[in-house]
């Protein structure tokens, strides 16, 4: 027995539960979904065996094959990982085939061909339960028997069965089973299916008709063709309005709290640059992310909700037929819905999409679906273009323009790229599993929410930090005399910055202050705010709707040189496109990189999207200039 | 892989009507491995649920979704 732990690899379809296993085994938090591909890459954890032997575990991607012409990476990155061809993972000892056992007759297919490898193997027979309810009869004694292999029936989602599994892993492993359904002149395909269905006819017998459960009964509703799109609707609306008018309450506590904080470390120190660093760069910019924070966390929480209970694939299923209409499919709804609220997860979340065009071009629109950074942005915008106070039915409409505008130009982008980028050397036809509906795993929906919550902190907070400290030493100095907050901008090397790029913003009707605001939102689009009311001189208050308010009116007052206003209506409406269309989020940059597996990609992107917001911006401002308005 | 060619033109998925239970009795088209291995062999019973774009049928206990590209590939036999 050699003194490395033995490795044990979990093999199975997509959405048989073998990352509830893995989770139940080692104690992780594998990310679990009521949704095939949740899986994308291999994982390991560690476990014991009832002698406490220690046990290298590795999650691997859910695959329907082993076929090598199957065209999937998923298949080929399992293939390889049992193989032993996976740098950096040696050939696992032993192989636990995860199979849902309501679902026999398909699974067992997989099972065979681990067995055909040559590898010892267990056969872990998930979700009895649901199997049990169906009618099905099953026989794991006769199935092992006929098998040659341990079967070992559970319930991961509820830990049955575990210790039992446990029991079959300890030492010595399994010999690899004889491979009795080969002959010499036979296609191997063909009687590998004619064991698995000799196999089902002795070990999982189904009843003879087809009982109507709760999940067809659901699905009835669900996937109605009027009724499906009812639901749907119903569904997004509920989510987006608790979105929005959930996380108002933590995101006012924390931009209090933070208020707070600021204050009391104005007061503790003595003025100077170290306090201002403090208050205005790091509390200032870390806070201005951190407030996001209950936001990203309730979106988790939904998708978590939605995939977990099995309705996530039907929204893919439903909204195929409008992604198509861009060039993508259906698997592409659930990173874009993402995006609403931050691309970060939505580019994160293209993974499960099969085709690596389609993927990439997913990733390229999706800071076009409008996120919730913007929306401060609009908020202090959209009332000085109405001359209202905030919060009318009109300021409602032209929000819901700014989001239309925003979805209706990824789609055509995405159109026009699916296009230029051709066609998959693989043809991928839409093929996606509709997993019986369940009760939410609470426990994985909750750390799932935390994991990405400080997932979100930890990585978009330190780059915000760098950057937030960087303005601010652009913003402070060189230092001036002058006690002007306006005039200290001016002097500092921000507002020489400002000055130079006046030139290039002049024809999108901002002067270089409005630049420099737009300057500093490029590290995050909210900055835009704070840095609007720092040029204007305006004394902020607690109260984000009067600090608004008291920086339009400002706004309002302002002018060229000359004395002609600077806000006019064609240079706020070229404000609000430059802040639909152009990318000033370093994080999803970032992010895009690691997804798209290349800097090239995520440059390309940013300065296309920069580019095209520039243009946008100049189109309107100079065809409405030119047209009098 | 094509299995052997229907002597006499016969249904398709596509062609099935709601609620319909039917039979495979064979796959004819270059997705054939794929959708055997979803689950879609011959001699398999399925019933179709939904139509459109993409269609769902109930297959070895599972709802699998597939395009109508794929469902032209699946010869079947009623069996009411």
């Amino acid at each position: 027995m050699s003194e490395n732990p033995s490795i044990i690899a979990l093999l199975g379809n997509p959405n048989s539960g073998k990352s509830t296993l893995f989770n139940a085994l080692t104690g992780k938090n594998q990310r679990v979904g009521n949704y095939a591909g949740v899986t994308v890459e291999v994982k390991s954890g560690e476990t014991y065996t009832p002698h406490g032997k220690k046990l290298h575990v590795l999650d691997l991607p859910g695959c329907y094959s082993l076929r090598t012409d199957a065209g999937s990476p998923d298949e080929q990155i399992a293939l390889d990982a049992l193989t032993g061809k996976l740098d950096g993972i040696a050939k696992p000892d032993l192989v636990v085939c995860v199979v849902d056992a309501s679902n026999l007759e398909r699974h067992l297919q997989l099972v065979l061909q681990v067995i055909e490898l040559g590898l010892p193997c267990v056969l872990a027979l998930n979700m009895v339960d649901v199997a049990e309810k169906s009618g099905l009869r099953l026989d794991p004694a006769k199935l092992s028997e006929e098998l040659g292999i341990p079967v070992v029936p559970m319930q991961a989602n509820a830990s049955k069965g575990i210790i039992e599994l446990k029991q079959a892993l300890r030492h010595p492993f399994p010999h690899a089973s004889e491979v009795s359904w080969l002959t010499q002149t036979d296609n191997l395909e063909t009687n590998r299916r004619a064991f698995v269905a000799s196999l089902c006819e002795l070990a999982a017998r189904r009843p003879d008709s087809q009982q109507r459960n709760f999940t067809d009964r659901l699905d009835s509703i669900l996937l109605h063709p009027f009724l499906g799109w009812v639901a749907f609707l119903a569904i997004m609306f509920i989510l987006f309005w608790s979105i929005f008018s959930f996380a108002s309450i933590p995101m006012d506590f924390i931009d209090s709290a933070l208020g707070s904080f600021g204050e009391w470390v104005n007061a503790m120190m003595p003025e100077g640059d170290l306090r201002s660093l403090l208050v205005d760069g790091v509390i200032g910019g870390v806070g201005g992310v951190l407030v996001f924070l209950p936001q990203i966390l309730l979106l988790f929480f939904f998708i978590g909700l939605l995939e977990s209970s099995g309705y996530m694939s039907r929204a893919a299923f439903l909204m195929d037929h409008v992604m198509a209409k861009a060039g993508l499919s259906g698997k592409a709804f659930l990173p874009l819905f993402s995006s609403y609220a931050c691309a970060i997860p939505g580019v994160m979340a293209t993974r499960t999409i099969d085709s690596a065009k389609e993927r990439l071009v997913t990733i390229f629109v999706a800071p076009w679906m409008s996120c919730s950074a913007r929306l401060p942005v609009y908020f202090l915008i959209i009332p000085l273009l109405l001359h209202e106070n905030e919060g009318t039915w009109k300021q409602a409409l032209v929000l819901f323009c700014i989001y239309t505008l925003g979805t209706l130009t990824a789609f055509l982008a995405a159109r026009i790229l699916r296009g230029k980028l051709g066609p998959d050397k693989i043809v991928r036809h839409f093929m996606l599993e509709l997993p019986p509906y369940r009760r939410p795993q609470w426990s994985y929906v909750f750390r799932h929410v935390l994991d990405r919550g400080w997932a979100f902190v930890r990585k978009a907070g330190t780059i915000i930090l760098g950057l937030s400290i960087l303005l601010w030493a652009l913003k402070t100095y060189p230092k001036s005399d002058s006690t002007d907050p306006g005039e200290v901008l001016a002097h500092s090397a921000m507002g020489r910055i400002g000055e130079l790029i006046e030139p290039v913003v002049k024809p999108l009707g901002f002067d270089g202050r409005t630049g420099t605001a737009i300057l500093t939102s490029f590290a995050a689009r909210e900055v835009f705010v704070s840095s609007i009311a720092i040029i204007f001189s305006v004394e902020e208050t607690d109260d984000d709707v009067k600090n608004r308010s008291l920086i339009r009116a400002k706004m309002q007052t302002a002018t060229w040189p000359d004395g002609r206003p600077l806000f006019t209506s064609m240079s706020l409406i070229s404000l609000l496109v430059f802040f639909i269309y152009a990318l000033q989020c370093l994080p999803t940059t970032a992010v895009v990189a690691r997804e798209s597996g290349s800097w090239k990609w995520a440059v390309g992107q940013f300065a296309f999207m920069s580019g095209f917001a520039y243009l946008a911006s100049w189109l309107i401002f100079q065809t409405g200039s030119l047209l009098g308005f | 892989m094509t299995t052997r060619q229907p002597s006499q033109r016969q249904l398709t998925l596509n062609e099935v009507s709601l609620n319909c239970d039917v039979r495979i009795s064979s796959l004819n088209g270059p997705a054939c491995d794929r959708l055997r291995d979803l689950g879609f062999c011959e001699q398999m019973q399925l019933r179709k649920i939904s139509n459109g774009r993409n269609l769902v049928c109930t297959v070895c206990g599972a709802k699998m979704a597939i395009s109508r590209e794929l469902a032209e590939q699946v010869l079947v036999d009623p069996i009411r």
